[in-house]
């Protein structure tokens, strides 16, 4: 039976979580994006709040919650900081994490995961390299056993929590794709790892990290790192060797499913501005701008099309749910490929059109500062520029998963080469 | 100590619009606990949390879902017991029947120390029920407190009121209405949510407690409005005149 109601937990739990970010978020939201940082003390507030690792398990410090949850708890918080910097940090905190518990090793999770919860480490995702993040196959930062241990060459780029993991009391690391033993083009020599430069306070010195500046979603880092001969104990890897293509892309999945929403919440709060605005403002004798169909006509796509995007990506979050947390027999890993990459897509393009749209109808005043929807418009647009998959990625996905494999493969590309 | 937070499930203020006319348009606006109820809510989990109270029940009247996910609510705050007494249509029940309501639960499951309540509700805001509620049971009352605190069977409130603040003592047992000011009351976390579940309701009949359905006068409420009106005042450039000015129109039409 089709059922499009949300369960009376996840209602309680989305209330708790609006209440939560208008009380302590919204205040702050326009503050953050100026001063391009989170304070510590709401980062440790969303933590006391059980904001963090919501779908990992009670037994690694998580709150044994679920993607829906998540997805619920990272659109409220968007909606309440459209620029999108805390909301991309806690879904950082929530996708990875659960990507961790459910392929990393025991001694690993029980380690790193209960200080993620907590709200004293970081963890978030390092595959992206300065020759690009789509071809996760072409990646160069190498890893090598060396005696018992793992040592680790090479540079990452376009690192989210770069600064923050820094600044945090126990520090924290990345979800990290490397090419197992020598470099080359293959996806079936990658092995992940949870590398954590900064760790129990203190920061390693094989570690170099940079900052980047953005042009929006200023409150969270990202930067670029080298790795030289950064040693790993093999309690930290993630899955068995070479498999790590295959579990980086289920991570992904996990985590585009929150970026969808993040941009969501966002849109959200840009289309409830401009409901006010265009019900509000008069022109032509007194008319609402809203009685023009040019304006209500455009109002009405829009609204359809992020109704649309929270469909998909409440539907992807429940697939996601079926098949890592209950393990439905029905669905399996790849099940999850396009249900996810339809949201991905659908989100962050939809937030775009959308901001660009409610700009236009602030007019000139759109182009202001005071205006704050730009923030929003700047923030978002990260996501449809790539972050966590590039757009055309997304439509790759889609197009093998349905016309199949054989017909949308690029025949150029050749294993090993 | 055994306490008791009767709680109303009313309009979240914040989210709520009204029409060109100043008529609220409460069909569109989502219900929640009260603010001050939350408030009371709060103080009874604080002295749950501090060992001070054993058993802390809540109370709502009223019959649908969302009063059941508010009593849940209150379990994810602290709550160790909830109950509701079942009325199919709380809102047209007046304050004294409220009050009969809350007193005969009381004197069922009791013996009460202490008996919070918020001190106005959201919507009607007639701040009658807990002095209604104190004088049926026959107990002292400590009205509009913005702080609480419980030393062994002392209960001691700030207050206040026109000219400053006041704190009243009481023994327990007593009635305590509490104000949106007395605290920043906690959010269910996550696990709280999750926690409070499965928690079970307890359903209360008129029967159950005793009170007659006569007893219970059923009023039709048709409109909430905040009287509004305009003063106009001649300011001069002087501001501190201005000043006088305003604060004496204040005084005359009795705001300040």
């Amino acid at each position: 039976m089709v059922d499009f109601e949300f369960s009376e937990d996840e209602i309680r739990f989305r209330d708790s979580v609006r209440e939560f970010a208008k009380r302590y978020i919204e205040p702050k939201w326009i503050e953050i994006d100026e001063q391009g940082k989170i304070p510590m003390d709401l980062i440790r507030k969303i933590a006391d709040q059980g904001l963090y690792a919501i779908p990992v398990p009670e037994e690694y410090g998580g709150m044994g919650g679920t993607m829906v949850m998540a997805a619920l708890a990272v659109e409220e918080i968007a909606y309440h900081d459209p620029a999108v910097a805390i909301a991309v940090y806690t879904l950082l905190q929530n996708g990875w994490p659960l990507a961790l518990a459910l392929f990393g090793q025991e001694e690993a999770k029980m380690e790193i995961l209960p200080k993620v919860a907590s709200g004293d480490a970081f963890f978030g995702i390092a595959s992206t390299e300065p020759q690009g993040g789509s071809d996760v196959a072409g990646n160069k930062v190498v890893a090598r056993k060396v005696g018992g241990k793992w040592v680790i060459n090479g540079e990452k780029a376009f690192i989210s929590g770069v600064r923050e993991l820094q600044e945090l009391p126990e520090g924290g690391g990345f979800f990290l794709v490397a090419k197992t033993e020598k470099p080359g083009w293959s996806h079936t020599r990658i092995t992940d790892f949870a590398v954590l430069p900064k760790w129990n306070g203190k920061i390693r010195e094989e570690w170099k990290p940079t900052v980047y500046e953005e042009i929006g979603r200023h409150g969270l880092s990202t930067g670029g790192f080298t790795l030289e001969n950064f040693e790993v104990d093999d309690k930290y890897r993630i899955g068995d060797v070479n498999k790590g293509f295959y579990l980086v892309l289920q991570g992904f999945n996990i985590a585009r499913i929150l970026v969808s929403a993040a941009t969501i919440g966002s849109a959200r709060w840009a289309l409830d501005k401009a409901k006010e605005w265009l019900t509000t403002r008069k022109l032509f004798q007194g008319r609402p701008i809203a009685s023009f169909e040019g304006v209500s006509f455009r109002y009405a796509e829009l609204y359809t099309k992020l109704e649309a995007a929270k469909y998909f990506t409440y539907k992807a979050a429940w697939m996601a749910d079926n098949t890592y947390l209950t393990k439905s027999p029905k669905f399996k890993p790849q099940d999850v490929n396009l249900p996810v990459a339809m949201a991905k897509m659908m989100g962050p393009t939809t937030a775009t059109e959308v901001y660009t749209e409610v700009l236009k109808w602030f007019g000139a005043y759109g182009f202001t500062k005071d205006c704050t929807a730009y923030r929003g418009w700047l923030g978002t647009f990260s996501y449809t520029i790539g972050a966590e998959g590039a757009q055309n990625i997304m439509k790759y996905i889609i197009a093998r998963d349905t016309l199949g494999s054989d017909a949308v493969r690029n025949v150029w590309v050749k294993e090993e080469d | 100590m055994k306490v008791l937070v009767a709680i109303k499930l009313t309009y979240d203020i914040n989210q709520l619009k009204f029409e060109k006319d100043g008529t609220p348009l409460l069909d569109a606006c989502p219900k929640v606990m009260g603010e001050a109820d939350k408030c009371a809510m709060e103080e009874a989990a604080r002295l749950k949390e501090s060992g001070k109270a054993g058993e802390v029940v809540a109370l709502t009247i009223g019959s649908s879902k969302e009063h059941q996910r508010m009593l849940k609510d209150a379990y994810a705050m602290g709550a160790t017991k909830a109950a509701l007494f079942k009325v199919d249509d709380p809102d047209t029940l007046s304050a004294l029947s409220v009050a009969n309501i809350i007193a005969a639960f009381a004197e069922k499951t009791g013996p009460y120390d202490l008996i919070l309540l918020g001190s106005g509700a959201g919507d009607t805001h007639s701040s009658i029920v807990g002095p209604i509620v104190a004088s049926l049971l026959n107990t002292p009352l400590l009205a509009n407190a913005d702080r609480v605190s419980v030393e062994g069977n002392n209960v001691t409130i700030v207050s206040t009121l026109e000219d400053g603040q006041y704190k009243f003592t009481s023994k327990t047992p007593v009635v305590v209405t509490v104000t949106s000011e007395a605290n920043e009351p906690r959010i269910p976390t996550i696990r709280d949510i999750l926690r409070s579940k499965k928690k079970p309701i307890d359903e209360v009949s008129p029967e159950d407690i005793g009170v007659k359905l006569a007893m219970i006068d059923l009023v039709e409420i048709k409109k909430y409005e905040v009287p509004r009106k305009r003063v106009k005042i001649e300011a001069t450039d002087n501001v501190e005149e201005a000043i006088d000015q305003l604060i004496k129109t204040l005084e005359q039409e009795g705001v300040i």
